[in-house]
């Protein structure tokens, strides 16, 4: 299987603080990888490189063959969907119905398709209730499912999922676990979590890094 | 150089420097004042260069004010124009010198303020007399400002990585887009403002009439000179402002 992402040597310091060092990965277009390891050794920041958010200081980074360096975050954003820690970060607007519509109203799709899409999600991450809400004023869980809804509705070709399941109850997370057993054979997916039962569940490899390097890679 | 100054002595610098800027009228004075608040700036061995770094993305938003001052006023005599079009008169370009020179004095003094710890600062205004409330308010909101630009910063990412590159946006859509950067920004105030009010009741604030501190300012003799230079400077560009010019 062809790779999608590769990480060649890659080093990332903030500040003078080293964060990442020397990482070498391939990432394919299809399947799920799991990314753990305590908390600072740099996993979100690893996911944040990959999309472009977090610049670095040497190696290489490339989506589909093409280097990171040389694209624009709209760019990357069209083949990579990022899931922010905290959902927070991502929503923007108003109410959850436009938040879902966003990426599509700005890509000239049509209404009628857009109408569709978004009714699709809004049973899948059971969001029609809130349908009209504010996004902003939402819980936690709400949030979380409405930010990987918008997500998912902008067909990204590989999928970095910052601490998916936190904020989710036992019935959430098992509609997100047959939501990611339907795609993750058309996309890839790189789930940065500490959820066990997630990760024993879906992974068919786990990465753990530590103190920004890579200590363990294995295939399931 | 005098960066453990008494937080007080750099509020009453900065009150004089940005009164004084805000005051006068004349090109002459405020160009005066510039020159002060940048000499005290380096006494103070205030970051100037980083205050500068981080409003560079302002500076063609800026630039564009001063032309459009400059540009608007019709009053005064002509320097460039034809006889019946006006673009730049004397008054005008007196207005856009003033806006600027007023502009980087506030951004002389927020750079000297600074200088200052927020707990020194909150502890200086506590001991002028200010209500411990407003003082925690103060501090409060200006600790807040880096959060509200790294939030506008986020939004910002987060619409780019929805796969929209704004800079091939039409002028309308990309106004449309400026909405949806400010509205979470403003709700995430919002929120955060009810939180930490919450958080601060819970943890006692204003249990008691009165508040003690560990820390406790007192101005030493560098203190006292500086606010003297600092008074008798002030008071003589008012008098040349008034009699002189």
């Amino acid at each position: 299987m062809t790779d999608f992402i590769t990480i060649r040597n890659m080093t990332c310091n903030i500040g003078d603080h080293p964060i990442l060092k020397d990482i070498t990965l391939d990432f394919p277009g299809k399947g799920f990888v799991s990314l753990t390891g305590p908390n600072g050794s740099g996993k979100t920041t690893l996911g944040k490189v990959m999309t472009g958010i977090l610049p670095f200081q040497s190696g290489q980074v490339s989506i589909d063959g093409k280097d990171i360096k040389s694209m624009s975050l709209a760019q990357i954003g069209r083949k990579i969907g990022y899931l922010f820690q905290n959902p927070d970060k991502q929503i923007f607007a108003p109410t959850v119905i436009e938040e879902l519509s966003f990426g599509m109203k700005y890509k000239n799709i049509s209404k009628d398709e857009i109408d569709k899409r978004t009714d699709q999600m809004l049973d899948t991450f059971d969001l029609r209730s809130i349908r009209d809400s504010t996004s902003y004023f939402l819980s936690q869980g709400e949030k979380q499912r409405l930010a990987i809804a918008a997500m998912l509705l902008n067909e990204p070709e590989f999928l970095i999922l910052d601490e998916p399941t936190t904020g989710l109850d036992i019935k959430r997370k098992e509609d997100l676990s047959k939501y990611i057993d339907r795609i993750s054979s058309k996309v890839g997916i790189l789930m940065i979590s500490h959820d066990k039962g997630f990760i024993n569940r879906h992974s068919d490899r786990i990465i753990k890094l530590e103190e920004g390097c890579v200590v363990y890679d294995k295939r399931c | 150089m005098i960066r453990d100054a008494d937080p007080r002595t750099k509020l009453f610098i900065v009150l004089c420097i940005s009164t004084l800027g805000l005051f006068f009228t004349n090109p002459l004075m405020q160009l005066t004042v510039f020159i002060l608040g940048l000499v005290t700036t380096f006494l103070f061995k205030a970051s100037l260069i980083s205050t500068i770094k981080r409003i560079r993305k302002m500076m063609s938003v800026i630039i564009l004010i001063v032309i459009l001052q400059s540009i608007f006023v019709k009053s005064g005599n002509v320097l460039i124009g034809t006889e019946n079009f006006t673009i730049i008169t004397d008054e005008g370009l007196k207005r856009g010198f003033g806006f600027l020179m007023r502009l980087l004095v506030i951004l002389i003094s927020g750079t000297i303020i600074s200088t200052c710890s927020m707990r020194m600062l909150v502890q200086g205004l506590v001991q002028m007399k200010l209500p411990y409330d407003m003082a925690f308010m103060t501090s409060v909101g200006i600790r807040f400002l880096p959060l509200l630009m790294e939030e506008i910063k986020d939004t910002f990412t987060a619409i780019q990585l929805k796969g929209i590159d704004i800079k091939n946006l039409t002028l309308k859509k990309r106004f449309e887009i400026m909405s949806y950067i400010f509205t979470p920004v403003i709700a995430g105030t919002l929120n955060k403002a009810k939180k930490l009010s919450l958080s601060v009741e819970c943890r006692g604030f204003r249990a008691y009439d009165s508040r003690t501190s560990i820390i406790y300012l007192k101005f030493n003799k560098g203190d006292y000179m500086i606010l003297t230079i600092a008074t008798l400077l002030s008071l003589s560009l008012i008098l040349i402002n008034i009699y002189v010019l």
